[in-house]
């Protein structure tokens, strides 16, 4: 008995845990792009980062640092091509397919038909309070999926973005 | 006798040692052996530098990858938040 509840226990946690962390099924993808940026880091690597994070080598460090109190996972995957066509709408769709969930909220969807550029940004959220986000990002010849698992402050992931070479936009105060 | 009797004979005939053979094997056996605890600290020395370099490497290695994917993360943030303000221009 106390073995089919650790059982169901355990896969009610696992379903909770893969709730808040996307699966990619990306791998196809990378050998038919230019450039690939692949990352991988649970809880007890982003602990350990975190000792490493101590601004010597960029003053950004600190920021991210505190950034990272919050943060318990971060998953991204990106691809630049060189041609158009290489990724399919179907290989978004099935990440799309897991943020379809009530605790999954769209907060923002951007598409440009001009340069073909989509961009969503979906925010988790349990008791009102954030654990997840997710940003998809899509063009022609890029494909990118940023997972954060965990409370992180948008605005001053917004700020770091802006630091690094694309310039600040400031929100409106609401 | 035949010229492979002859060569066999010559290789398996009594040989004497060098002069001085015996004593320096007696002193090589007499000899004391390193400590085996220098050579234990040795190697605890050696490898626990191993461990820290790898240690030190991984680290390098996780805040690289934490600084490339918050930076990528903020840059496609930002620029959601560009599209966004255009769209309200």
């Amino acid at each position: 008995m106390k073995t089919v509840t650790r059982l169901l226990l355990g896969g009610v946690i696992a379903t909770l845990l893969g709730a808040q962390q996307l699966q990619f099924n990306l791998d196809h993808l990378a050998p038919k792009a230019s450039n690939v940026v692949d990352v991988q880091l649970s809880k007890d690597l982003l602990q350990f980062a975190a000792n490493f994070l101590d601004g010597k080598d960029d003053p950004e460090e600190a920021q991210v640092k505190k950034l990272l109190s919050g943060i318990t996972g971060i998953y991204v995957k990106s691809f630049q091509f060189k041609a158009e066509g290489v990724w399919s709408p179907a290989d978004m769709d099935a990440i799309r397919k897991q943020l379809r969930t009530p605790q999954w909220a769209r907060i923002v969807g951007v598409t440009s038909v001009g340069d073909g550029e989509s961009a969503e940004v979906f925010v988790r959220s349990e008791n009102q309070k954030m654990t997840g986000l997710a940003i998809l990002v899509t063009q022609p010849k890029e494909l990118t999926v940023v997972n954060i698992v965990g409370s992180v402050d948008l605005n001053s992931l917004s700020e770091l973005g802006g630091h690094f070479g694309i310039p600040k936009v400031e929100t409106p105060k609401k | 006798m035949d010229w492979l009797e002859q060569e066999l004979k010559r290789a398996l005939e009594r040989k004497e040692p060098a002069p001085g053979f015996a004593g320096r094997v007696s002193a090589a056996a007499r000899r004391r052996p390193m400590p085996r605890w220098i050579a234990v600290a040795a190697s605890v020395v050696v490898l626990s530098g191993a461990a820290a370099g790898y240690r030190w490497y991984e680290g390098l290695r996780a805040k690289r990858q934490v600084m490339t994917a918050i930076r990528l993360a903020g840059e496609k943030l930002n620029r959601v938040q560009t599209r966004v303000m255009e769209v309200r221009q």
